[in-house]
């Protein structure tokens, strides 16, 4: 009796269901002559969620921008922007299943890569399947740009250019930093910033005295961190996202760890890192590939980086991160390319991207032959009195680099 | 001395995995309910915790003093209004049904307090004590004492109260209970709170250690189900023997062969006890 009652339930809203399903189909497709769909899949649910929260404001920011200047100019016609949005529940072989339904069902005109290196590498194989020219947001390792795709571009530099100007700098700064301990989580990005830091470490001839990978979802760094303290590292390298690396520092206060120079990528470019980890923040070094301190005068509709930062404060009451503001510029990017290409066509779009050399609020962008920016220089910064203090490159610099972590 | 420092650390961790998984334990061996919302009463503990500081400057451990009923009372809610009607089916049905109540819960918190890392830090922070180079932290300290506190308590209640001895005859045979009286449903109720009430002051305690989101809830279940099935189901005594195993396993095994495979001895020491002894280190046959 439940169970017929429930079948007929099901039956029910599950027709209603794809009535909404189809009324909304035939509204879309009433607007599409004067709208671009860009397809953004997202990790919107899951582990990941609170990046795809980070990406979806930049993009938004973006569109909204766009839609009130009246929309992108192809050719002397204004098309409105639209971001279609789709979750992958932080499953990567799910973020591949997205992005060709994006392609094959969804009319998608343009593409933003799902999040991260992984996803982005994987769901790239599809994307120049379809020649769809696609911008990955958040994608900065190398074996990502290293396929020899066409369509795919990317707004992070390579790695080694966050680790190269900040072991100079300590090198210059703290010339008693002889051992470095890297602990990196065992993930695409972070692993491989941590195999970069020990290069760059070797190259400068700094001793590598410890180098290990933590498990995904470690719930006790206790045994590690003693291990490294017994090594007397004058420098400590953490690869990991906020919530690794909020135990780690805690953790390490807890043990009584002290080190001249405590580096951590990528949780202090976030502003919740900050606020959570409190005074145990202090002095901790880290690099990333933006900054809102930067001053571009940008060609983009944000135009000077202040401008971008100001927009982004009055929408959301939040200092930008790199993850969001690079969302924000590949849309921007997109408007750029889309505007000189004067077309919607696929391959035009693709052209003007790939020979896109031009200024914008996240600094000078121009893609390498394998897609992946190779114009910017990402900056170096410590965190003192609880704020971000960058270091490097030299035309932004906001203070000098402070030694002593405790 | 590092030697000494990683067994310190696996004793005082072990501790709070006994602490995480007691109330787990007491659910599953009770009631043979594999109830997956127990991480998600963990964090909703520890933002109540950390809401308690952070808004009205009320110190973890009088929220602890509230956490307790407020869990009891939702925990004997949910047994009593929506578990109890499907508890003699198949333990599919009783998975299936927490585990949706935890996609509700987990996704409530990260709608209300959003998915951001947070950290309850008291204000002055409590520090460590060192001693010969060895070095505990205090918050952990503390915790690890209110952790078999509790457990001394839930032990006392099964041992010497009217309804801790209604719990265990249920557990070993119900229906010689209902036989002798025993209101079986309000006793399944019961425990469930109880298991409740523990992960809700669990989750105090575990706010002053571990950063706080939606998204730890998971880490927390696991470590639960792991250290039932090492220490054995439904007894106190278990989780803690349980917990302490887990904790050394993983601290000698992150020294000797780094930390990327503690993880991976701890879950084929899973594997060798679910072989060679299913029913733990301290459970009785029969409860596996």
């Amino acid at each position: 009796m439940v169970q017929s009652r429930l079948a007929r339930y099901a039956r029910i809203s599950g027709s209603l269901l794809l009535a909404m399903a189809g009324l909304a189909g035939s509204a879309s497709l009433a607007s599409a002559e004067d709208v671009i769909r860009f397809g953004a899949p997202l990790p919107i649910t899951g582990p990941l969620a609170p990046e795809a929260v980070k990406q979806q404001m930049g993009y938004n920011l973006w569109a909204e921008e766009a839609n009130k200047a009246g929309g992108i100019n192809v050719g002397g016609k204004k098309y409105k922007v639209e971001i279609v949005y789709a979750d992958y529940q932080s499953n990567t072989p799910r973020s591949v299943q997205t992005t060709e339904q994006m392609i094959t069902q969804d009319n998608i005109n343009f593409m933003f890569g799902p999040f991260g290196s992984g996803a982005a590498k994987a769901a790239s194989t599809i994307s120049e399947k379809y020649k769809m020219p696609t911008i990955a947001a958040s994608a900065s390792s190398s074996q990502v740009y290293d396929q020899g795709y066409k369509y795919l571009f990317g707004t992070f530099t390579p790695n080694d250019t966050l680790t190269t100007p900040l072991t100079q700098i300590i090198k210059a700064k703290a010339p008693e930093v002889k051992k470095v301990a890297i602990l990196a989580r065992n993930d695409l990005f972070p692993l491989a910033i941590a195999q970069e830091m020990e290069k760059s470490a070797k190259a400068n001839g700094i001793e590598v005295t410890y180098f290990e990978k933590y498990a995904i979802n470690t719930l006790d760094h206790s045994a590690t961190l003693s291990q490294i303290k017994s090594l007397a590292p004058q420098w400590i390298f953490i690869t990991g996202y906020t919530n690794d690396l909020l135990l780690i520092r805690k953790q390490m206060v807890d043990q009584q760890m002290k080190a001249a120079v405590v580096t951590m990528i990528a949780g202090p470019a976030y502003q919740d890192f900050i606020e959570a980890a409190g005074q145990s923040a202090e002095n901790i070094s880290s690099a990333s590939w933006w900054h809102p301190a930067e001053q571009y005068d940008g060609k983009d509709i944000f135009g000077k980086t202040s401008n971008f930062v100001k927009l982004f404060k009055a929408k959301y009451n939040s200092d930008p991160d790199y993850g969001q503001a690079s969302a924000a510029v590949s849309g921007a990017l997109f408007q750029l390319a889309i505007e000189k290409a004067g077309s919607l066509d696929r391959d035009k779009v693709r052209d003007a991207l790939a020979s896109m050399d031009v200024m914008t609020f996240w600094g000078p962008v121009k893609f390498g032959t394998n897609g992946q920016i190779n114009s910017l220089e990402p900056p170096v910064f410590q965190i003192q009195n609880q704020k971000p203090v960058v270091l490097f490159p030299d035309a932004i610099k906001q203070g000098e680099f402070k030694l002593g972590v405790n | 001395m590092l030697a000494v420092q990683v067994l310190i650390n696996a004793l005082v961790l072990g501790c709070l995995y006994a602490c995480i998984a007691i109330g787990f334990s007491l659910v599953w061996g009770v009631l043979n309910v594999i109830n997956l919302i127990h991480g998600s009463f963990i964090v909703l503990g520890a933002y109540l915790a950390w809401g308690a500081y952070q808004w009205a400057g009320i110190s973890p451990w009088y929220a602890l003093v509230v956490a307790a009923p407020v869990f009891f009372v939702l925990g004997y809610l949910l047994q009593r209004l929506l578990l109890n009607r499907v508890i003699t089916a198949p333990v599919l049905v009783t998975l299936t049904l927490t585990f949706g109540l935890d996609l509700i819960l987990n996704n409530a918190m990260i709608y209300y307090f959003k998915a951001d890392y947070r950290k309850l830090t008291l204000n002055p922070p409590t520090g460590s004590i060192s001693l010969f180079d060895v070095v505990v932290p205090v918050d952990r300290l503390i915790a690890t004492a209110s952790a078999l506190a509790l457990t001394g308590l839930l032990y006392l209640l099964l041992r010497r109260s009217k309804v801790g001895r209604a719990i265990v005859a249920v557990r070993l045979d119900r229906d010689a209970a209902v036989l002798m009286g025993v209101d079986v449903k309000s006793i399944y109720a019961i425990a469930f709170g109880l298991g409740a009430a523990l992960a809700g002051c669990a989750g105090v305690l575990m706010a002053l250690i571990f950063p706080i989101s939606p998204l730890t809830s998971s880490a927390y279940l696991g470590k639960a189900f792991v250290v039932c099935v090492l220490g054995g189901l439904g007894s106190v005594s278990g989780a803690l023997a349980g917990g302490l195993l887990l904790a050394l396993v993983e601290g000698i095994g992150s020294t000797l062969i780094g930390p990327a495979h503690a993880t991976t001895l701890s879950f084929v020491l899973l594997i060798v006890f679910l072989v060679v002894r299913p029913q733990g280190l301290l459970g009785r046959k029969g409860f596996e």
